[in-house]
C-alpha cells in the first residue's frame, strides 16, 4: 500500500514537472509558423516502376529526419492518373514520368503543356498546378515563334525559369537499351525514343544471312489496327510502315520531306505542302491531295483521337491545284512541320469516306501508301508486312514480323535460340547484364545499343498546397532526392541523371539549355539551411513549422 | 444387397422423363443464377478504383475528349441507367464493345479462347490419363515405396510454382536439348488461317507440347489423388473381395471391377475443372506467351475495359454452371443408383 502511495506520487510529481515544461514549450511553439502538414506521396507499384517507388521511400525517410511525415503510397497506375487528372485536384504530391517520344523533340510538349497557367486547370496536363505568368510569357512566345534561332531563346529562357522555381522534381531519365543480332543484320542505329527499329531501320539496315525479313519482338500487345483508334504511341508506331507522312523526322531529328517534296512558311498562319506525285496506295490507286485533305480533315473532326493535339491549330485544308496542299492555321503554332506533319498519316480516301464512325471501324486490313503492305495481324502473336514494291525510296528488307511476347524472360530466350533478330522495347537493367555477362558465349551474337532518352520520371507537386506553394519548400526538397542512388543503384546507370525543374535533357541536344544552373544532388544539410534561410522553423517536438506570415 | 436393390429400379423406360425433368429445372434455376451473377459482376467492376478512361487514353489528351469517351461508352449515366442497358444487351447475348480494343467483346474472347481450350483440354487430358490410371495403381500398391514416389511426385508438381517449372521446362527442352519451341503458339510466319490449318498442323502441336506438358504436371495431382483415395474405399468393399475370390486377374480386378466405380468423384472434379479451364493458367500464358483468354482477362481488369472482363467472367461462370449440370447427369449414367 504504501509503495502504491509513494509510486502514485513519483508518477504526479513526474507529470507536474514535465507537464508544465510541455506548456511552456507549447506556448513557444505557438508563436512559431503553422504545422507543415502530413503529405502523401502517391508513388508507382513496386511491380510497374521499382525505381519511382524507391525513391518515393527514401524522400520519406529524408523528410522524416527534418520533421516531416510525408507517406509513400504505391498506387495503380491508372488510379494515379485519376487523381492527377481529377476534378477535385485532391492530392499533395506523386511520382509519374512523360515518355521520350520523337515528336517530343519539339518543346512544345515539355514546356507548354505540362507547365502553361492555361493547363492547370483539372484534367490538364499541368498537373503541378503551377503558374507563373513570366513563364506563360515565353512558352507562348515559343509556341508561335517560326524562326527557329528565335525560338530556341524563348525555350531556353523558360528552362531556366523552370530550374528556378522548381515546379517539379526529375529523378531520372531512363535509356533505350536494346539488341539486336550483328549475325543477321547491320547497320542498325539505335534513335533517342524510338529505339532500334524506327522508321528509318528498313532504309538503312542490311541482311547480312538467308534472313531479309526481320522478326522484331514486342512485349507490348497491339490493340489497334486503326490510325483513328491509336490511344497511345504503342498502338500507332506499328502502322507508321504501313502509313505514310508527308514529312519524317531524321535521325538527326531535322524534318525531311518524305510524301511531300516541300513545303512553304507563307505566313505565319499559312503553310503550303507540295505533295510527291506518283505514289500509289497498297490497292493499287494513286495517292492524292484530296486524300491529305481528307486525312487531315478526319483527325480534325475527332477531338478526342489520339493525334487531336497536332491538328488542333489547324483551321482548314485548301487545295491550291499543282499538287499543292495549303495549311490555314488559327494561329501561329511553330511545331505544325516537326510534330503535325510528321505524324499525321495519310489515308486512302476511297476506302475511308463510306464509314460513318471511323473510330469504330476496325479496319481488319490496313491500306496504305507506306514502304511496307499489310499482310496479318493476330492478336497477342504477330503483325507481318512485307515490302513495298512501288515504293519511292529504296527499302533494304523484305518485310518485317512484330512478334508479340507475354513476357520479357520470354523475349531473352528466343533472342539466343535466334528466333527473334531484335527487340523494340528497353531491356530490364537484368537483362543487360545478363547479355552482357554472356554466360558461356550463349549470347555473342547479340549486340546492345544504347540511346540516351529524351522522356523523364519525376515527383510532382501540387503547387496550390502548402508546403508545396512555398518555393524554398520546394528547391530544399530538390536536395533531398538521392540522383546517384536512382542512376546508380536503380537503373544499374542506364540512364540520366535528373534534377530540379528539368524538362528537356541533354539528349535533346538542340533544345537543352546546357548553361541553366540545376539543383541536382543531394545534400541533406543544405535542405536545411536552404529551409531556415527562406523562414522555416522547428519546434520542440523537432517537427517543421512555415514561415510566418 | 444395396447395389442390387438400387440396381432393380433402373428400368430405363421409367428414369427418362425424370431427367428431362431435372435438367429443365437445373436450366431454369441456371438462367436466374446467372442473372444474379452479372449483376454482381456489373456491381463490382463499378466499385473497383481507377477511372475506365485512364488506361483508354493518353493523359496527354484534353479533358474534353475525355469527357467526351465517357459520353460516347454512356459513363456518364446513372449507375441504374447503366445496369439496365448492361441486362438488356445481356438478354440478347451482346456483351457490348470492348474499350480497350474497340472491337465486340465476343469477337476479342471468341478470338482467344481456341488457344486456351486447346492448351487445357490437352493439359487435362494428359493430366487425367495419368492420373485415373496412376492413381488406380497406387491405391492397389498401397503402402509401398511406389506408392509414396508417386504421392511425392504428384504434390511435387502441385506444389511448385507453375512459372517456375515452366521456366525450367523451357531451359531443358527448348533451350539445352532443342527438342520444342519456348514461345509461343506457331512459327513465325506460319500462313495457315482455317482452324484445321492452324491447331492440327505439326508446327501447331510442337509449340503445344511444353505449355500443355507443364500444365498437365500441374493438373496431375487432383486426379490422382482423388482416384487414389476413392479406390481405397471401393476396394475394402464386398464386390472386390468376391472378384479375387472368383480367382479373377489382379489387372481385372483393378480396372474392371474397382476403377470404375471409383471414378464418380474424378468425374466432378473433372468437369468443374473444365469450366475454370476457360479462365486459363495465366501464368503459363505468360511464360510461353500462349495467346490465349486468361491473360486478356487479367489485363482486362487491370485497364478497367468493364466489357471484356464482365463478358469473360459471365462466360466462365456459365460454362462452370453447365459443366456442373453436365457432371450431375453423368452420374446418372455411370452410378445406377442415382436417380432424380
Amino acid at each position: 500500500m504504501k509503495k502504491m502511495v509513494i509510486l502514485v506520487v513519483l508518477l504526479t510529481a513526474t507529470m507536474v514537472v514535465f507537464g508544465g515544461g510541455r506548456a511552456e514549450q507549447d506556448a513557444a511553439d505557438a508563436e512559431m509558423g503553422a504545422l507543415v502538414p502530413e503529405l502523401t506521396l502517391r508513388s508507382s507499384l513496386p511491380e510497374s516502376n521499382l525505381v519511382n517507388y524507391e525513391m518515393a521511400q527514401e524522400l520519406s525517410d529524408e523528410l522524416a529526419k527534418l520533421g516531416v511525415t510525408l507517406n509513400a503510397q504505391p498506387t495503380d497506375f491508372s488510379v494515379l492518373l485519376d487523381v492527377i487528372y481529377g476534378e477535385e485536384m485532391d492530392y499533395d504530391a506523386y511520382t509519374i514520368g512523360w515518355s521520350g517520344r520523337v515528336e517530343r523533340l519539339d518543346p512544345d510538349m515539355f514546356i507548354y503543356s505540362i507547365n502553361h497557367s492555361s493547363n492547370a486547370n483539372p484534367g490538364g496536363n499541368n498537373t503541378s498546378r503551377y503558374v507563373n505568368p513570366e513563364f506563360d510569357a515565353l512558352a507562348d512566345a515559343q509556341r508561335s515563334e517560326m524562326d527557329i534561332a528565335a525560338r530556341r531563346e524563348y525555350v531556353w529562357e523558360a528552362q531556366r525559369i523552370l530550374a528556378e522555381d522548381v515546379p517539379r522534381i526529375t529523378l531520372y531519365s531512363r535509356s533505350n537499351v536494346q539488341t539486336y543480332n550483328h549475325e543477321r543484320f547491320t547497320g542498325l542505329e539505335n534513335m533517342s525514343g524510338e529505339g532500334l527499329f524506327n522508321e528509318w531501320s528498313p532504309m538503312v539496315m542490311e541482311a547480312i544471312g538467308e534472313r531479309t525479313v526481320p522478326v522484331v519482338a514486342s512485349n507490348v500487345n497491339i490493340t489497334n489496327l486503326n490510325p483513328f483508334g491509336a490511344r497511345s504511341v504503342y498502338d500507332w508506331r506499328n502502322l507508321r510502315l504501313i502509313y505514310d507522312k508527308l514529312v519524317r523526322l531524321s535521325v538527326d531529328v531535322e524534318p525531311t520531306p518524305w510524301a511531300a517534296t516541300s513545303w512553304e512558311v507563307v505566313d505565319d498562319t499559312t503553310i503550303d505542302v507540295t505533295l510527291r506525285e506518283g505514289m500509289n496506295f497498297h490497292d493499287g490507286r494513286p495517292v492524292t491531295p484530296e486524300d491529305v485533305k481528307f486525312s487531315y480533315e478526319a483527325f480534325m473532326s475527332l477531338p478526342d483521337s489520339y493525334f487531336a493535339a497536332f491538328v488542333q491549330p489547324i483551321d482548314s485544308v485548301e487545295l491550291l491545284g499543282n499538287n499543292v496542299i495549303r495549311f490555314n492555321m488559327e494561329y501561329a503554332y511553330a511545331p505544325f512541320i516537326t510534330t503535325t506533319l510528321t505524324q499525321i498519316p495519310i489515308l486512302p480516301k476511297h476506302i475511308w469516306e463510306g464509314i460513318g464512325d471511323y473510330t469504330q471501324y476496325y479496319n481488319e486490313h490496313p491500306v496504305g501508301s507506306g514502304p511496307f503492305e499489310f499482310v496479318r495481324f493476330r492478336n497477342g502473336e504477330e503483325l507481318v508486312a512485307t515490302k513495298y514494291e512501288d515504293y519511292f525510296h529504296p527499302v533494304n528488307i523484305d518485310g518485317f514480323v512484330f512478334k508479340i511476347y507475354a513476357s520479357p524472360e520470354g523475349v531473352l530466350t528466343d533472342l539466343e535460340l535466334g528466333v527473334v533478330d531484335m527487340v523494340s522495347y528497353d531491356l530490364i537493367p537484368a537483362h543487360i547484364n545478363q547479355i552482357k555477362d554472356n554466360d558461356g558465349g550463349r549470347y555473342s551474337h547479340l549486340t546492345i545499343t544504347e540511346a540516351p532518352d529524351i522522356g523523364f520520371f519525376y515527383i510532382g507537386m501540387n503547387n496550390n498546397r502548402p508546403p508545396f506553394n512555398n518555393k524554398a519548400f520546394r528547391v530544399a526538397l530538390s536536395y533531398l532526392v538521392d540522383y546517384d542512388y536512382a542512376l546508380d543503384v536503380l537503373l544499374d546507370g542506364y540512364g540520366s541523371r535528373g534534377g530540379a525543374g528539368l524538362v528537356i535533357n541533354a539528349a535533346n541536344e538542340f533544345w537543352h539549355n546546357p548553361e541553366v544552373p540545376i539543383h541536382n544532388t543531394y545534400n541533406p544539410e543544405r535542405a536545411r539551411q536552404i529551409l531556415a534561410e527562406a523562414g522555416f522553423t522547428w519546434d520542440s517536438q523537432g517537427r517543421m513549422r512555415m514561415p510566418l506570415e | 444387397m444395396k447395389k442390387n436393390s438400387a440396381g432393380m429400379h433402373l428400368t430405363d423406360s421409367k428414369r427418362k422423363p425424370f431427367v428431362i425433368g431435372y435438367i429443365f429445372r437445373r436450366l431454369l434455376i441456371m438462367v436466374i443464377m446467372i442473372l444474379l451473377v452479372s449483376t454482381m459482376i456489373f456491381l463490382l467492376f463499378r466499385t473497383m478504383p481507377g477511372d475506365p478512361t485512364a488506361s483508354m487514353v493518353d493523359p496527354s489528351i484534353p479533358q474534353e475528349a475525355r469527357q467526351a469517351l465517357l459520353e460516347r461508352y454512356g459513363l456518364h449515366e446513372s449507375l441504374w441507367t447503366q445496369y439496365k442497358i448492361f441486362m438488356g444487351d445481356l438478354l440478347r447475348f451482346d456483351f457490348g464493345t470492348s474499350y480497350f480494343y474497340n472491337r465486340p467483346v465476343s469477337r476479342v474472347i471468341g478470338d482467344r479462347l481456341p488457344a486456351t481450350l486447346i492448351l487445357m483440354l490437352t493439359a487435362m487430358l494428359f493430366a487425367y490419363i495419368i492420373g485415373v490410371f496412376g492413381g488406380a495403381w497406387m491405391a492397389w500398391k498401397r503402402g509401398t515405396r511406389l506408392e509414396s514416389a508417386g504421392v511425392a511426385f504428384s504434390l511435387v508438381f502441385r506444389s511448385a510454382p507453375t512459372f517456375w517449372v515452366g521456366l525450367m521446362v523451357i531451359m531443358l527442352f527448348a533451350v539445352r536439348l532443342g527438342w520444342f519451341p519456348a514461345q509461343g503458339m506457331r512459327s513465325t510466319g506460319y500462313e495457315g488461317t482455317t482452324f484445321g490449318e492452324i491447331f492440327l498442323s505439326l508446327d501447331f502441336l510442337r509449340h503445344l507440347v511444353l505449355p500443355a506438358l507443364t500444365a498437365g504436371l500441374y493438373f496431375l495431382a487432383t486426379p490422382t489423388l482423388i482416384m487414389r483415395n476413392s479406390m481405397l474405399e471401393v476396394m475394402s468393399e464386398d464386390y472386390i473381395e468376391m472378384a479375387h475370390a472368383k480367382g479373377l486377374p489382379e489387372r481385372r480386378v483393378l480396372y474392371r471391377h474397382a476403377a470404375r466405380n471409383a471414378l464418380l468423384p474424378v468425374v466432378t472434379a473433372g468437369a468443374l475443372f473444365v469450366g475454370a479451364a476457360i479462365g486459363g493458367q495465366v501464368l503459363i500464358e505468360v511464360v510461353f506467351s500462349w495467346p490465349g483468354l486468361g491473360r486478356e482477362i487479367v489485363q482486362a481488369v487491370t485497364r478497367s475495359d468493364y466489357p471484356l472482363a464482365q463478358g469473360s467472367f459471365i462466360i466462365l461462370s456459365t460454362v462452370v454452371m453447365v459443366m456442373n449440370l453436365i457432371a450431375d447427369v453423368l452420374y446418372a449414367f455411370l452410378d445406377p443408383r442415382i436417380t432424380y
